[in-house]
């Protein structure tokens, strides 16, 4: 019975609205745009956080990289005695295989070590010449990275012990040498300063975007080098010597790294953290300045997932500020209406209604205002999401969770800022009322 | 006829207390109303007459006296027993019918039965009997404002009726009115008296007081003159008028 007259009373409230469809409307204007902009901010944010998350996971949650960089020393300005002169201009410095083999040895949790050397070349196949970096590496590689292997086989362990002449390209150097045409079993010639070397395409690899970008040589950072050579580390080795010599024409560098890249990849995410002091030890040792950086995929997650966390909190205080002011002027617009319908209050009153009655009709009216007004919002702020993923492509998230707390705060906001106006009205005087022209 | 009394009120007094000053509206009034009389209260301006109505009615309280209602003492009810009181037992008409605007006909009918817990679905068939009772069968989705003023009291006597009330309570009924429209008001409210129902009326005008099987004079909170009419003096009276 009380359910019913529950309903009835929805039923009436949702009468008086439509009978001032434009007051009503503009009252649920602030509630509306706060509701969307709370979906709406939430769900491209859900999105750009998803999409950084997954980049970060194509790194390896299980894994840390250790780069190669410049040391302090060599970055600083010349002093004009031949000993400064001759650090920048021959720079020996960076990771060795020494390095990759301690962390494997002395770092607990440690699964595999992928060691990587890089050095920028030339790709040539009849004709057509494209920069390019050779990397050598162990067949592990695409495991590693999560590259995607598109045609042929990656290098194998059999191509690694006889330091055979064998390559994989990446599928953007393919397009470029091979313009069409099936690239498996041709031959490219790797030109460098002083050397020139045939290898045999066994396969083409498709990298994670994002990858592409991070074996890079020193010294070359952000600058993209889509067009990647894989070739097996040893032959990498007797080919160019255990000391990487790289020499940039033009501006007469003459750089050494034995080891540009290594790879650790722990058994579990778990024993990553705790693994870092351990790493940092293992490097320490047979060096005097840090001549290299450490990356981890799984701190970055972590700091994202706080930075998202932080955002997030941002967004809520936002939605909550322009709620209470749609909040404030739904009052104001309630304590309008009752002034205006005083004299509906008396008659209901003097026809048996009582303060109850009057509290829940009015409270009911405010809490109709916000459902719709916040029905209203979320399916706007649901379109405008959807809209700018479909201008953008940026993936956008709309979170069960914002539908929830816009609707509970909407619902909220009407039983705060609806009570008022509704206790008004029901502690009217019935006489007063009545007379109320 | 020894009618059972419907209403005893015993030194009724009603002091409004504006702080500064104290005014006395109505000083120490006794009477009984029996069950299907028809009163009519007149009285200079100010004399007091809405105030008692609206203390007989229950939306006031006295500030000293007795007030027996039916058989029970509604004069220190809380509010809310009084507005169980009201919806229950008292049907209003207004003097400026006091529709409610956003609901039709049949819906303004059926208010004081909603506040009763009693669903419009379930008394649909009982409002339409009264509006059709009060000429308005044909008006039912309706709303007020698509109404002349007589047609809006004659759903307010509608509405007076829908909770089988003990006694209806008018103030001025009239008083909006021209004098066509008052006479087929005043029609209806014979017809009710004829049914037995119990009616008090408020007004200034002798054309209602001449229907009235008892008038009341207020004066300065007083009753001035109470005056009862012999059943066959005011038919009589009636006959003659409308001869
Ligand atoms: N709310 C109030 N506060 C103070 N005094 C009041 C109030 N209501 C009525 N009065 C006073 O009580 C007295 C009786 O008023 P009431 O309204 O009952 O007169 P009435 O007989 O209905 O007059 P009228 O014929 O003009 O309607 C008057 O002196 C009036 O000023
Ligand atoms: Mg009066």
């Amino acid at each position: 019975m009380y359910a019913l007259a529950l309903i009835r009373t929805f039923q009436a409230g949702l009468k008086s609205l439509r009978l001032h469809k434009l007051r009503s409307g503009l009252t649920m204007l602030g509630m509306i745009i706060g509701v969307g902009a709370v979906i709406a901010l939430v769900a491209i944010g859900e999105g750009a956080s998803h999409d950084a998350q997954e980049e970060i996971r194509a790194l390896g949650a299980k894994n840390v990289i250790i780069r190669s960089i410049k040391p302090p020393s060599m970055r600083e300005q010349m002093h004009g005695d031949w000993e400064s002169f001759f650090r920048r201009w021959m720079a020996f410095y960076g990771l060795k295989r020494t390095d990759a083999t301690r962390i494997k040895d002395t770092v607990p949790g440690v699964s595999r070590v992928l060691p990587m050397l890089t050095k920028r070349m030339n790709a040539v196949h009849d004709r057509r010449e494209v920069g390019c970096q050779l990397i050598g590496t162990f067949p592990y590689y695409p495991e590693f990275t999560q590259a995607e292997m598109v045609a042929g086989h990656f290098l194998n362990t059999a191509e690694e012990n006889t330091k055979a002449s064998a390559c994989v390209i990446s599928l953007s150097l393919a397009e470029r040498l091979f313009a069409g045409h099936n690239p498996l079993a041709e031959e490219i010639v790797v030109r460098g300063y002083e050397s020139e070397q045939v290898f045999q395409v066994k396969g083409i690899l498709r990298e994670r975007a994002d990858i592409e970008k991070l074996p890079q040589l020193p010294g070359s950072m952000g600058q993209t080098i889509a067009a990647n050579v894989y070739i097996p580390l040893s032959t990498f080795k007797s080919l160019y010597g255990e000391r990487n010599v790289d020499r940039s024409v033009g501006n007469l560098v003459l750089e050494a790294v034995e080891l540009s890249e290594i790879r650790v990849e722990f058994d579990t995410v778990e024993d990553v953290l705790p693994a870092l002091p351990l790493i940092d030890e293992a490097l320490k040792a047979g060096r005097d300045e840090r001549d290299f950086e450490i990356v981890v995929p799984i701190q970055e997650m972590v700091a994202l997932r706080n930075q998202k966390a932080r955002d997030t909190r941002m967004l809520l205080y936002i939605a909550c500020i322009s709620l209470l002011v749609g909040g404030i002027g739904i009052m104001n617009i309630m304590l309008a209406t009752v002034t205006e319908r005083t004299q509906e209050i008396g008659v209901r009153r003097a026809l048996g209604a009582t303060r109850l009655n009057i509290t829940v009709q009015f409270l009911v009216e405010t809490l109709l205002l916000c459902l719709v007004g916040g029905a209203i919002g979320v399916s706007g702020g649901w379109a405008f999401a959807e809209f700018r993923e479909f201008l953008t492509g940026d993936s956008t998230i709309v979170k069960a969770w914002s539908v929830i707390m816009a609707f509970g705060l909407s619902v909220l906001i009407g039983l705060v800022f609806g009570l008022y106006p509704a206790r008004r009205a029901a502690h009217l005087d019935p006489i007063e009322a009545l007379r109320h022209a | 006829m020894a009618d059972r009394n419907i209403i005893e009120i015993r030194n009724l007094t009603k002091i409004y207390d504006l702080g500064a000053i104290q005014v006395p509206a109505l000083k120490g009034l006794n009477f009984e109303i029996e069950e299907g009389s028809y009163t009519a209260i007149m009285g200079p301006s100010g004399s007091g007459k809405s105030t008692l109505l609206n203390i007989l009615g229950c939306l006031d309280r006295p500030t000293a006296g007795a007030y027996i209602l039916g058989n029970d003492d509604v004069a220190h009810m809380s509010d809310k027993e009084l507005s169980g009181v009201r919806g229950a037992r008292i049907g209003f008409i207004f003097q400026s019918y006091n529709l409610i605007q956003q609901l039709n006909v049949i819906e303004n009918i059926h208010v004081p039965l909603f506040y009763q817990g009693k669903d419009i679905s379930d008394y649909y068939d009982h409002c339409e009997k009264l509006a059709q009772k009060v000429g308005l069968g044909d008006r039912l989705d309706h709303r007020p404002m698509e109404l002349s003023g007589g047609q809006q009291q004659r759903v307010a006597v509608a509405r007076s009726l829908v909770n089988e009330p003990l006694m209806l309570l008018a103030d001025e009924p009239t008083g909006n009115l021209d004098s066509t429209t008052e006479q087929e008001i005043l029609d209806i409210l014979d017809e009710l008296h004829a049914e037995g129902r119990t009616l008090l009326v408020v007004t200034h005008d002798d054309a209602v007081a001449e229907r009235a099987s008892r008038v009341i004079h207020l004066k300065d909170g007083q009753v001035d003159k109470d005056i009862r009419k012999q059943d066959s003096d005011r038919k009589s009276e009636n006959q003659f008028q409308e001869a």
